[in-house]
């Protein structure tokens, strides 16, 4: 089990115990478990997984951030995230991660469209 | 002697301005609670930013390769001073501790040979340093709410990172109230430009720990170090709003306190004066009587 622990600018976002949890990372996605080594990177805009028995328990869309991995904490600094659980292509236009984009960056809001609108991510 | 019906207006003047003064505690309070959240939280992901880019800085501090927006220019001629202040007064020596703080750290640097210019954040600041012989670079007010602080982090943010590049200051600081209890007010600096290394602060060494980063170092510093400006600014406007709303809370105990005492003082001067222009109106007809 690893610890993770989601933080943004202004709060802490959750923290709890996981198998495994999949990452956006700049240059590719990885998997953050037990005992990785000693680990930072820049997150890419797209979507975070937490996983359980080869199964995706929970999925999270982030725009963008820094993980960094030390020991038995996986400490993700996300600029925004959203849980893509109760978001779908017609409720997602009006939470405040898809208007804070909308009015940001066209293209981090492009890929949110793709995260939330591809079945198979959820 | 006092008049009787001057005394009474007096009376209740000072009650009705304690009743002022007690409910501006209560929203202060109120106030105080949501904004020392807010500060409380938004200090983890700070400290975790600072931590990232002290072991990202500590580990090619041999290199020497680092950016000039990091450590910092070698030969200083002119810093920025961020003097973040409160929008409202009415919060005790919030205000004036901290520009004496400021006045004290500039006549320093110029003892050095060393320019200072002003970024001003609250009302107040922008308005004690125009009146001051300094050059202020930018100023932003209204902060009332979260969203707004934000914004203003951001503009700020900007305009240092411009300021920087082009050469128009060699060092950043920042200067606030920082939070210490609901009854201390402390105005601390903070070093932006150069990077205020964290191994001072915290026992926690990040050199010990040996990171394997993705993308490369300078890569990832190009990446953090605007982050880091934004979380460090934002994290003092909002330490500093909660130092504020504590300050009012304390100097407004202390009015409705004042305002108490008077109303007793004022209320004893009433009743002996009433009983005096009684006992003078008795001596009146009595002597009035005994004269016929």
């Amino acid at each position: 089990m690893i610890e993770l622990k989601v933080v943004s600018p202004q709060k802490v976002i959750f923290q709890k115990e996981v198998e495994m949890a999949v990452l956006p990372g700049t240059e590719g996605d990885f998997a953050a478990m037990q005992d990785h080594s000693p680990f930072i990177s820049s997150l890419r805009p797209g979507q975070m997984a937490i996983m359980s028995n080869n199964k995706t328990e929970e999925s999270f869309f982030v725009s963008g951030g820094l993980v960094m991995l030390k020991g038995k904490i996986c400490e993700v600094l996300v600029d925004q995230i959203e849980s893509l659980k109760d978001l779908n292509n017609q409720n997602f236009k009006n939470t405040k991660t898809y208007i804070d984009l909308e009015e940001n960056n066209k293209e981090v809001n492009n890929i949110f469209e793709q995260v939330v609108s591809n079945p198979s991510y959820k | 002697m006092p008049n009787l019906k001057d005394l009474k207006t007096r009376i209740s003047s000072v009650k009705s301005t304690r009743k002022i003064t007690s409910a501006m505690k209560m929203v202060a309070a109120s106030k105080l609670r949501r904004a020392q959240e807010l500060a409380e939280s938004s200090r983890v992901y700070s400290d975790s930013l600072g931590f990232i880019l002290s072991s990202l800085a500590g580990g090619s501090k041999e290199n020497s390769d680092l950016p000039e927006i990091l450590v910092g220019r070698k030969n200083t001629k002119t810093s920025l001073l961020i003097v973040n202040s409160s929008d409202r007064g009415l919060c005790g020596g919030f205000n004036s501790n901290l520009f004496r703080k400021s006045i004290k750290w500039i006549a320093e640097k110029k003892s050095k040979g060393i320019e200072v210019k002003i970024l001003a954040i609250g009302k107040k600041a922008i308005s004690y340093f125009n009146r001051i012989d300094i050059e202020i670079l930018g100023t932003f007010d209204d902060l009332n709410n979260n969203e707004r602080q934000l914004e203003v982090s951001e503009q700020v943010k900007n305009k240092i990172t411009e300021l920087f590049e082009s050469n128009s200051v060699d060092e950043i600081f920042i200067l606030y109230n920082k939070f210490v209890s609901a009854i201390a007010q402390e105005p601390t600096y903070k070093s932006l430009i150069p990077l205020e290394t964290s191994d001072e602060k915290n026992n926690e060494e990040p050199s010990n720990i040996s990171f394997e980063f993705e993308p490369d170092k300078n890569e990832l510093l190009e990446y953090l170090i605007p982050r880091n400006f934004l979380t460090q600014v934002y994290g003092s406007i909002l330490e500093s709003s909660a130092a504020e709303h504590a300050a009012r809370m304390t100097s407004m105990d202390n009015a409705t306190r004042n305002a108490g005492d008077m109303i007793d003082r004022l209320t004893m001067t009433y009743n002996r004066t009433r009983q005096a222009v009684i006992t003078k109106e008795l001596i009146e007809i009595i002597s009035g009587a005994e004269a016929v």
